[in-house]
């Protein structure tokens, strides 16, 4: 068992290296100076692409129209999603599980293929009613949105409908509450944590998406298709830091989550409530989820404020200039072989700067073609190229 | 319809008019005006010519195959190989990435389920959560950087000697399978985590207790029992990564387009929005009928998705 | 709660008129046909399945008879939905609303008849007086026992000044000290208030015990109803004599009748008896004789039979004796005498008697251990 139990960890360790390798070598990248993401070769510390990300209009103004449309998003795929929740409980079961085939299939249709309907649809509705105003990025995406964002909102309160004792309506009524007041005041409020977490996955899942948007918008934007065509056409570490900000966001969240949640097992007298951190007064105090999320807030603020004031002008300089350097003395070593060889043969010219063209090739840009192997006659030569090489950018 | 009136009027009886009325109201509205008529209405536009806006309603515009032929046959009458391989392509990279996320995720469902307690579980459930919430982009982003030819691989690799030259990964789709693979693990993950979960370990333990191998242990108690989780999972693994654009464009070398890519272009390059539609119907068609044979095969039903 | 017009007596009666529930091809409940008197503490009595639940839920209004009406105080009932019937319902799981506090579960029928928030609060705190909890209002539920929790429930249903209360089967989740307990409690509460009580469960201890008059049921079917001892000692049907209660079961053939009593061949002998139910037989009719453990008496020599001791189980004040008489296993209980006393020993053989008032011929019909 013990060996099993090691085997286990062994593969969970690396699983989750898998998950969070990526993210932390991206963010990683938005502190290197360097103007392609990377982290080797490390050139200088630098805060600047944050500024840099700060600065990029088109995304900011992003940003502002995904806000826009997440808003519309989550107040109406929320009480879409609930109503279909709600009607589901009350299908006998055939039919059920029809209605439910139904509205889980847009979480299955290709994006694309939501964004083209909606387009069309909408497209014909304007041209035969006339109402222009229809027509625009903000109504269709937020219509085209809602089609399967709403199916995310429906399984959150599936899931909590699930655990509602069905006899509490009962007694609300035969106690003399009117339907509807058995709905207002016992039904809602158990729903309300539903409510509240249907409400961020929607707006998440608005924020995010782009498959369909990217059709619904027209000419608009939002966050998520600036950031892929700024994506598409060339990419710099602004990104990197963008995503350090997401990551910083997430984990805030989660921290103060898990403290919320860990308190509240607590206070329904779980095992946790024995734990000596909630009977010592300071320890209780510092892990309430107010407290918890005060602290993360103050050490963000704090190393934001000293990153801002970090200049790497000085070292970014000293880099440049190393590298103009070492680009003059390859050019130089390169005219030198080229003479020596015009010296030897007096025939063809070998192609110029073939470990240094491939490799630079490859950079950033997918569509060049595959690096050809150095030429460099000896070993020491290629293994030369491969490593350090391909120092320069652009 | 009768059992739609039943259905109403117990609605009615328990929650009262107000929420009976939102429910109806509100589902026929998502049932009707969000799913269904704008798939009949790209249906509809998919059988029809791409015309200037003036000509629309006149008598050139009339129904015609006019969009599907063109996805089957080139205008000199040849196979339109280019296309049906650009579909055949995607789905068998979808099914790929389905396979690899199966084979990855199966042993974390397990342990989560049975091997990890308290705290340890809690960080793996927020860990697999955590990085969900990275914008789909950017996670895409982060496999470029990954395996970009001055990318950590690469460096990494020529430095430990491994290769000389930069490999390009990206044109290789080595970038594009890890970064799909990447981005649906949690929605393979969790409808396993749940099959698997309900399956109490005393049983795991007698088998191994009458002396069983921990692989035939998994072949013939745990798998049985996470089938339908797995089924769950890969259905929405593959057509989402069947419908994937935003992970082919930034992570797809230049050779290997994308079906959802080519509609894109039939749209937002070529404007001509009725072969677009033919396409979507085409890839709509095409993925609901291998996920339907899919279980078929292994004898799973829609409504296990999701759970 | 009295009246606000003490010179009438309001009507608490409740008359189930020919009442049938049917789902679909199945009969939940099948003709039922009974007064419950005002003021009176009713059980339905019968094991899970039987309909009893159904019955409840017909009477509080959660479902409507297929067949035939209820009245609740002369009223027909048909119609009107349960928030407007002047019953109230303690579920078996109570469903007090885990959100609230328990003034507020006990305040909730006055709020949502829109008395104001005082008010609401003093009457809250005179129902905690009148269970004997007083000051607990800002409490959650979830920090009551299991007790506490029952209190506060019955105290939620009688703020609505209920015609009927209507309990389902409300002490099965708690433990046997608490629920003997809760039985005297909820006795006291009724005889204080005056409400008609109708009682679901298929605890028969608890139907006896606390109950003016006992319906038993089976299969939906009504198979009798009167007070407890006569519920126990004149049942009516082969079902109710082998549910209720401990009972032996012999069957065999009428030799014959004269008035009251009868006498039935069994392959033991031929035993006199009691006809339950005021029946009359022909000779050769098949029938049940019922002879209860505690009516067997050792030694005694008329209408007896003849046994061997097979095992014997001790249960304090009682001693439970198995003794076989040809292919039956007979049971008799029989008091502890205490150390003066002296037990028979095993394989001993002996005679056991019993009055012919004491047993009961019945027809043959379906016994509690057929479903």
């Amino acid at each position: 068992m013990n060996r099993h139990t090691l085997f286990g960890g062994a593969y969970a360790l690396a699983f989750f290296s898998f998950l969070f390798g990526p993210l932390v070598i991206m963010a990683t990248t938005a502190f290197n100076s360097s103007r392609f993401p990377r982290v080797a070769p490390w050139e200088c510390f630098t805060t600047g692409w944050f500024g840099e990300l700060f600065g990029n209009a088109r995304l900011m103004e992003g940003l502002m129209n995904s806000v826009i449309i997440g808003v519309g998003v989550v107040a109406l795929a929320v009480p879409i999603g609930l109503a279909g929740a709600l009607a589901l409980s009350e299908l006998p079961p055939k039919l059920r599980s029809m209605l439910y085939t139904v509205l889980i299939l847009p979480i299955l249709i290709p994006g694309v293929v939501l964004g083209i309907s909606t387009i069309v649809l909408w497209g014909q509705i304007t041209r035969g009613t006339g109402a222009g105003f229809l027509y625009n990025g903000y109504f269709l995406t937020i219509v085209g949105q809602i089609t399967f964002v709403s199916a995310y909102a429906m399984l959150v309160f599936i899931a909590r409908l699930q655990r509602f004792d069905a006899t509490q309506t009962e007694a609300a009524l035969d106690l003399g509450a009117t339907p509807g007041q058995a709905f207002r005041k016992i039904l809602l409020p158990f729903m309300a944590p539903a409510i509240g977490s249907a409400a961020f996955i929607t707006l998440l899942a608005s924020f995010e998406n782009y498959n369909t948007t990217v059709f619904t918008v027209l000419s608009e934007s939002t966050f998520t298709t600036a950031l892929a065509s700024k994506v598409r056409h060339g990419t710099d570490p602004s990104l990197s830091a963008l995503a350090v900000i997401i990551i910083t966001l997430t984990l805030v969240g989660a921290l103060t989550n898990e403290a919320y949640q860990r308190r509240k097992e607590a206070e329904s007298g779980g095992r946790a409530s024995r734990s000596p951190l909630y009977a010592n007064p300071v320890t209780r105090a510092l892990t309430h989820p107010g407290i918890v999320f005060a602290i993360l807030v103050t050490v963000i603020g704090g190393i934001t404020y000293a990153g801002s004031q970090y200049d790497s002008s000085v070292c970014e300089a000293a880099v440049l200039q190393e590298k103009l350097d070492r680009q003059e003395e390859l050019r130089a070593e390169q005219r030198a072989r080229i003479e020596a060889q015009e010296a030897e043969q007096g025939v063809t010219v070998p192609k110029p700067d073939s470990a240094f063209g491939g490799a630079f090739g490859g950079v950033g840009t997918p569509a060049a073609p595959a690096a050809p192997k150095p030429e460099s006659p000896s070993a020491f030569g290629g293994a030369f190229g491969g490593i350090t090489a391909p120092e320069v950018d652009e | 319809m009768k059992q739609l009136k039943l259905a109403y009027t117990t609605l009615l009886a328990k929650h009262g008019m107000g929420a009976a009325l939102f429910v109806a109201i509100s589902v026929s509205l998502w049932v009707v005006l969000f799913i269904t008529l704008p798939q009949l209405s790209m249906l509809d536009y998919s059988f029809r010519f791409n015309l200037p806006a003036d000509q629309l309603g006149t008598d050139a515009d009339h129904y015609t195959l006019d969009q599907y032929r063109s996805f089957f046959f080139n205008n000199d009458g040849s196979v339109n190989t280019l296309d049906i391989m650009i579909l055949v392509r995607t789905l068998i990279a979808a099914l790929i990435v389905t396979v690899i996320d199966v084979l990855i995720c199966y042993p974390i469902a397990y342990i989560l389920a049975h091997g990890a307690k308290g705290v340890a579980a809690r960080l793996m459930v927020i860990g697999l959560i955590i990085p969900y919430w990275i914008n789909e982009i950017l996670r895409a982003f982060a496999f470029r950087v990954l395996f970009g030819s001055t990318g950590v691989v690469n460096t990494w690799g020529m430095q430990m000697g491994l290769w000389d030259a930069p490999v390009d990964f990206i044109r290789a789709d080595v970038a594009l399978y890890c970064g799909l693979a990447y981005a649906y693990i949690l929605l393979m993950v969790f409808p396993m985590y749940n099959a698997i979960e309900a399956l109490d370990h005393t049983q795991v333990e007698a088998a191994r207790d009458m002396g069983a191998p921990l692989w035939r242990v998994h072949w013939r108690v745990v798998l049985p029992m996470a089938k339908p989780g797995i089924v769950s999972g890969a259905t929405m693994v593959f057509m989402l990564t069947a419908g994937a654009l935003a992970a082919p464009q930034i992570l797809g070398g230049p050779s290997s387009l994308w079906f959802t890519q080519l509609i894109y272009q039939w749209f937002n390059e070529s404007s001509n929005w009725p072969r677009g539609s033919a396409y979507a119907v085409v890839l709509l068609v095409t993925c609901i009928t291998f996920v339907l044979l899919m279980m078929r095969v292994f004898k799973v039903s829609v409504g296990e998705i999701g759970k | 709660m009295p009246d606000q017009t003490p010179d009438r007596i309001p009507d608490r009666s409740v008359l189930l008129d020919h009442v049938s529930i049917r789902f679909g091809n199945f009969t939940a409940v099948d003709n039922a046909n009974l007064k419950i008197n005002s003021g009176e503490f009713f059980s339905f009595l019968g094991p899970s399945g039987c309909g009893k639940t159904t019955m409840l839920r017909c009477i509080s209004g959660f479902s409507e008879p297929t067949e035939g009406k209820v009245l609740i105080g002369g009223k027909d009932m048909a119609g009107v939905g349960p928030n407007k019937r002047p019953t109230a319902l303690i579920f078996q799981h109570l469903a007090l609303f885990p959100l609230m506090s328990v003034a507020e579960n006990i305040a909730f029928p006055l709020e949502v008849r829109g008395v104001s928030k005082k008010a609401r609060r003093k009457k809250a705190d005179e129902l905690l007086d009148m269970i004997a909890l007083p000051g607990i209002g800002d409490k959650k539920v979830s920090e009551l026992s299991g007790g506490q929790k029952q209190r506060v429930a019955i105290a939620r249903a009688l703020a609505v000044e209920p015609d009927i209360l209507l309990l389902d089967e409300p002490l099965s989740a708690l433990d046997l000290k608490l629920r003997q307990h809760m039985r005297t409690e909820l006795r006291a509460i009724q005889k204080q208030v005056g409400v008609t009580f109708i009682y679901i469960t298929h605890d028969q201890g608890e139907a006896l015990t606390m109950s003016d008059r006992v319906a038993v049921m089976s299969r939906g079917v009504i198979e009798q109803v009167g007070e407890p001892d006569h519920i126990y000692n004149r049942p009516r049907s082969a079902f109710v004599a082998s549910f209720v209660g401990e009972n032996n079961a012999l069957q065999g053939v009428i030799k014959g009748q004269s008035g009251d009593l009868a006498a039935l061949e069994t392959p033991m002998g031929t035993y006199e008896a009691r006809v339950g139910g005021g029946r009359k037989y022909k000779a050769g009719d098949e029938a049940l004789l019922f002879v209860r453990p505690e009516q067997l008496i050792p030694g005694a020599t008329e209408n007896a039979f003849h046994a061997t001791l097979t095992r014997q189980e001790f249960e304090g004040a009682t001693n439970h004796v198995f003794a076989k008489a040809g292919d039956t296993e007979l049971r008799i209980s029989m008091v502890n005498a205490g150390l003066a006393g002296s037990l028979p020993g095993q394989g001993e053989s002996l005679s056991l008697g019993f009055q012919p008032m004491n047993g009961t011929i019945l027809p043959v019909g379906h016994m509690a251990s057929d479903s």
